[in-house]
């Protein structure tokens, strides 16, 4: 079980929620950070400060953003399991769902 | 995991092979968000997995404050027990069932002022249980007053103008109680807090395990120069045994013993006087060297904090030593009757 980054954090990436975490373990990829679902100890930290609400508890993303849940899965089917973002530093890769992504609807750079 | 681990040869085995999930219970954690509690939980159930034990044969028994939460989270047998007497209630588990797994959860607070007492001597006794002191150098569960292990100065609510106790270091006055085992770890390194567990599980008798673990509340950052990577390279000094105690960047530092006082000292190593750098003995009889090692550590900046396993020594454990007076006692005397001892007549009048 963990913590989940699901779309509004695309493009954004305000990164107020790698602050919070006690165990390192929100990656950054290229459009989105992602949450290591075997390294998040559900200390829930991240969740009250992302400005855009983009973080949820595994169980409580909304049903149009299930498939997030998968994304930050497969965001370390590569990494693997490094047990600290510090050390990884930002990734230049994001799961087919985010690459793909449109863009956000109110981005002035889209 | 195949091997049977001599202290644990009485716990039964699990019958189908375990996952973290097995071990987390359908309680609604509470901690305060971010908390370094949930780190510990989090190890502590990926870790249980590679015990292999029963969980019905696994018991956490926990006193009072934040960190005694934890019995609640864990899908074991489990007790929240009363302010400071876990290790005297684990005691008497560990002693009387052998084929338990008996782990105690305590903080600074539970173990070291009101438990003070408990722990020396669950320690001392050499009882086959595992303790996990969480230390976050502060009550939070009342709120944020100082605690037995908050610095000289502390300032809270309850002290406005700084606490004027001296604080306990746990691994000294554990060492200095006669413990069997004693380790230092820190919440937020899985890989290291794992470790330690693996050796406390591993050992015959009492483990006394410190948890430096983050109250983000009432103490945030306690421990921040030992977790940030830059600085943590000049402040932690990790012990394993068997290797040279060597930390710093490329392992510019090593400690060594004075020769005048005995005393160890952290030097710039050299190539002069790297054959003077200690091996990390976590094996040997003697408790002076693991006692020096935890006085290295400045108690204010917590520079050159030793962590890993102080010391792991053989003794004889209480638990198998009162189960065989008890059988020779039973095969010299015979099965012994409690109601007639109290109804004996060994019985004296005393005068008016
Ligand atoms: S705070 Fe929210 S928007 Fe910012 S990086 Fe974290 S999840 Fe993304
Ligand atoms: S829930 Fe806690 S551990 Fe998990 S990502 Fe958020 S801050 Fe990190
Ligand atoms: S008060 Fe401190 S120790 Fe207690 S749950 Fe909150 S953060 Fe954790």
């Amino acid at each position: 079980m963990a913590y989940v980054i699901a779309e509004p954090c695309i493009d954004l990436k305000d990164k107020a929620c790698v602050e919070e975490c006690p165990v390192d373990c929100i990656y950054e990829g290229r459009r989105a950070l992602y949450i290591h679902p075997d390294e998040c100890v559900d200390c829930g930290a991240c969740e009250p400060v992302c400005p855009v609400e983009a973080v949820f508890y595994e169980d409580d993303v909304p049903p149009h953003w299930q498939p997030y849940r998968q994304a930050n899965v497969e965001f370390f089917d590569v990494l693997g399991s490094p047990g600290g973002a510090c050390a990884v530093g930002s990734v230049s890769a994001d799961p087919p769902l985010v690459a793909a992504h449109a863009g956000r609807a109110d981005d002035p750079n889209r | 995991m195949t091997e049977v681990i001599e202290a644990l040869s009485l716990v039964p085995k699990a019958e189908a092979k375990q996952s973290m999930k097995d071990f987390k219970s359908d309680q609604e954690v509470r901690w305060c968000p971010g908390c370094g509690d949930y780190a510990v939980l989090a190890a502590v159930q990926g870790f249980m997995p590679e015990l292999g034990l029963a969980k019905e044969n696994i018991v956490f028994v926990s006193g009072i404050g934040c960190s005694s939460r934890f019995p609640y989270y864990m899908n074991t047998y489990g007790m929240h027990s009363i302010h400071g007497r876990a290790p005297a209630i684990a005691t008497g588990l560990a002693s009387s069932r052998r084929d338990l797994s008996v782990w105690v959860v305590t903080g600074d607070g539970d173990a070291l002022s009101i438990g003070g007492n408990h722990l020396i001597h669950a320690l001392r006794r050499n009882v086959n249980l595992k303790i996990l002191l969480f230390n976050n150098r502060i009550y939070g569960l009342t709120k944020g007053q100082y605690s037995p292990t908050s610095e000289v100065g502390k300032i809270t609510k309850s002290t406005p103008m700084g606490s004027l106790d001296a604080p306990f270091n746990p691994v000294s006055l554990a060492i200095g109680a006669e413990a069997s085992f004693v380790a230092r770890t820190v919440d937020s390194d899985r890989k290291h807090l794992t470790s330690v567990l693996r050796a406390a599980a591993e050992h015959q008798g009492t483990a006394l395990i410190e948890i430096y673990q983050n109250c983000n509340i009432f103490n945030d950052g306690a421990f921040e120069v030992l977790k940030d990577k830059q600085q943590a390279e000049e402040a932690v000094i990790r012990l394993e045994h068997g290797q040279l105690i060597r930390f710093g960047a490329d392992g510019s530092k090593g400690v060594v013993r004075d020769q005048a006082t005995g005393d160890l000292k952290v030097i710039a190593v050299t190539d002069e006087n790297a054959s003077q750098i200690l091996i990390h003995d976590a094996h040997t009889t003697s408790p002076t060297t693991a006692f020096a090692l935890s006085r290295l550590a400045d108690p204010d900046t917590l520079h050159h904090t030793p962590i890993g396993v102080f010391r792991s020594v053989d003794r004889p454990v209480y638990d198998t030593q009162m189960s065989d007076q008890l059988e020779t006692a039973i095969e010299q005397k015979g099965k012994g009757d409690l109601a007639t001892l109290l109804a004996g007549n060994d019985t004296w009048t005393t005068g008016r």
